[in-house]
């Protein structure tokens, strides 16, 4: 199994304020899914771990650059980092950006809906249907 | 609505720079070859993707996909376009 500690980018954290966005109308149900999916695939310092993929404006190349990402989402939910920390969630800077990974305890029912909650009611998404590319 | 061909998050990627999912998440994973278009996501939010590579894990083989640019509602009315055409329709070029 993957670890993914050598995979956390060394760069300043964050800010409150910055952007967090997933494409779609998460449910407990798709978060637990796909959860489970990174479970499977990898573990943190050794041990399986929950994760959520999610994407951060941190700048405004990020910005553009997810919102490519997310063009095959008809809508939307937005968040900020300071929600999800403040949710008591770590959010960690992952692979390439803007890619963040939000490590969950567990996939129960409560740690679901706490994440969800600190996203937006879906709304429509102002890139769908434009070009994707890898940038 | 539409079905996928292979269930993935398109917000995972990894160090790849890919999407990744696991090829038990496929249909029919007979289908999941290098070179191939699929259909992947989930069935609310499709997307035409090129599989990159399967690369066997000690939990699952996982699967790189190479997002396409566009909506599958774009591939979809090419193929319609050009089939219209070949087919001499009324209002195409060689009808």
């Amino acid at each position: 199994m993957d670890d993914l500690r050598p995979h956390i980018r060394v760069e300043p954290p964050p800010g409150d304020d910055v952007l967090v966005l997933r494409g779609g109308d998460d449910t407990v149900q798709s978060l637990r899914r796909h959860a489970e999916r990174t479970h499977r695939a990898f573990a943190l310092d050794g041990r399986s771990v929950y994760g959520l993929s999610v994407f951060c404006a941190i700048d405004e190349l990020g910005q553009r650059q997810l919102y490519r990402r997310l063009a095959s989402y008809p809508v939307l939910r937005a968040s900020s980092v300071g929600r999800v920390r403040g949710a008591g969630f770590w959010l960690l800077p992952t692979f390439a950006r803007p890619h963040f990974t939000v490590v969950l305890v567990s996939v129960e029912a409560d740690e679901l809906g706490r994440l969800l909650a600190c996203f937006d009611p879906a709304s429509q998404n102002p890139r769908y249907g434009h070009r994707r590319r890898r940038l | 609505m539409v079905t996928v061909d292979i269930l993935a998050d398109l917000h995972d990627e990894d160090e790849t720079g890919y999407v990744w999912t696991f090829l038990d998440e496929a249909r029919q994973p007979s289908l999941i070859r290098p070179g191939t278009i699929v259909l992947a996501g989930d069935d609310d939010a499709p997307a035409v993707a090129e599989v990159i590579d399967l690369i066997p894990k000690e939990t699952g083989t996982i699967v790189h996909l190479r997002i396409l640019p566009g909506l599958f509602d774009d591939y979809e009315a090419l193929v319609r376009r050009v089939r219209s055409l070949e087919d001499g329709t009324p209002g195409s070029p060689r009808a």
